[in-house]
């Protein structure tokens, strides 16, 4: 890991971090979060879509972390500070306190579930505009 | 508002180094078990509860806790490689998987268990009445 690295990433993972933010604080003022965590539900979903395509359309496996802008500023930095597992599992807390321990299982399977989903179709749109 | 920017910026730029230098320090588990990650998002969830209960126990201001909670405990925990690595080794031959099941079934779980833990730790000290998360 080169200075660059460094610098990359952590730009990456400010400017994430703000979008994160800013993404949560619009959800917010339309939404409340007792109901559902929204808006870290919309922010890792979205961004598991992101890896997936870039990840396949430059062919990168994830123990590819550093090394370029691509890896350093976007993957590891910007997507890895633009979603949360801290958050989610921090909502899945609150949610089995107010609504019971059955909805707080049934919102992380759903985060893990339609992540995962996102992460494929986005694998499947690098395939495609790959082969394009 | 202007100040919060910064903090979210400046935390999430320290969050997602500690995470480099974490996950570099841990190192991939045995059969692609990505452990490395496993490890930031634990440590994450930990570190976030226990923000979280100090907070409403008014230890930690409203500025420092969107510095450490949102900004560098965001910036530390990661979805997006998280699910990247469980589709990837789901792809994989040979135990590839088998480590994928476990990964997601170990991060869901202990990550749990480790925000619990973290609000739990938090409120150490704090009247019965105020411990609620």
């Amino acid at each position: 890991m080169t200075p660059v690295d460094v610098l990359l990433v952590g730009v990456g993972g400010g400017l994430g971090s703000l979008l994160r933010w800013a993404v949560g604080k619009a959800v917010g003022e339309h939404w409340h979060k007792d109901r559902f965590p929204l808006g870290t539900f919309l922010v890792n979903v979205s961004g598991a879509f992101v890896i997936g395509f870039l990840a396949t359309l430059f062919g990168l496996d994830f123990t590819v972390r550093y090394g370029d802008v691509l890896t350093s500023g976007v993957l590891t930095g910007f997507l890895g500070g633009y979603t949360t597992f801290s958050s989610m599992q921090l909502d899945a807390a609150t949610l089995a306190t107010k609504s019971g321990a059955r909805y707080a299982a049934l919102y992380l399977l759903a985060s893990v579930v339609v992540g995962g989903i996102a992460a494929a179709l986005g694998i499947l749109l690098g395939n495609l505009v790959g082969a394009a | 508002m202007i100040n919060t920017v910064m903090f979210v910026m400046i935390g999430g730029a320290v969050g997602a180094l500690l995470r480099e230098f974490l996950m570099l320090t841990v190192g991939t588990g045995p059969d692609g078990f990505p452990l490395d990650i496993f490890t930031a998002n634990v440590v994450a969830s930990f570190l976030l509860g226990l923000g979280f209960s100090l907070h409403r126990r008014k230890l930690l201001n409203d500025g420092l806790y969107v510095l450490i909670g949102t900004g560098v405990m965001g910036g530390l925990s990661t979805f997006s490689s998280f699910v990247l690595a469980a589709v990837q080794l789901m792809d994989r031959t040979g135990p590839g998987p088998l480590s994928s099941v476990l990964y997601v079934g170990l991060s869901l779980a202990v990550g749990f268990g480790a925000v619990i833990l973290g609000l739990r730790a938090g409120n150490l000290g704090a009247a019965p009445a105020d411990r609620e998360p």
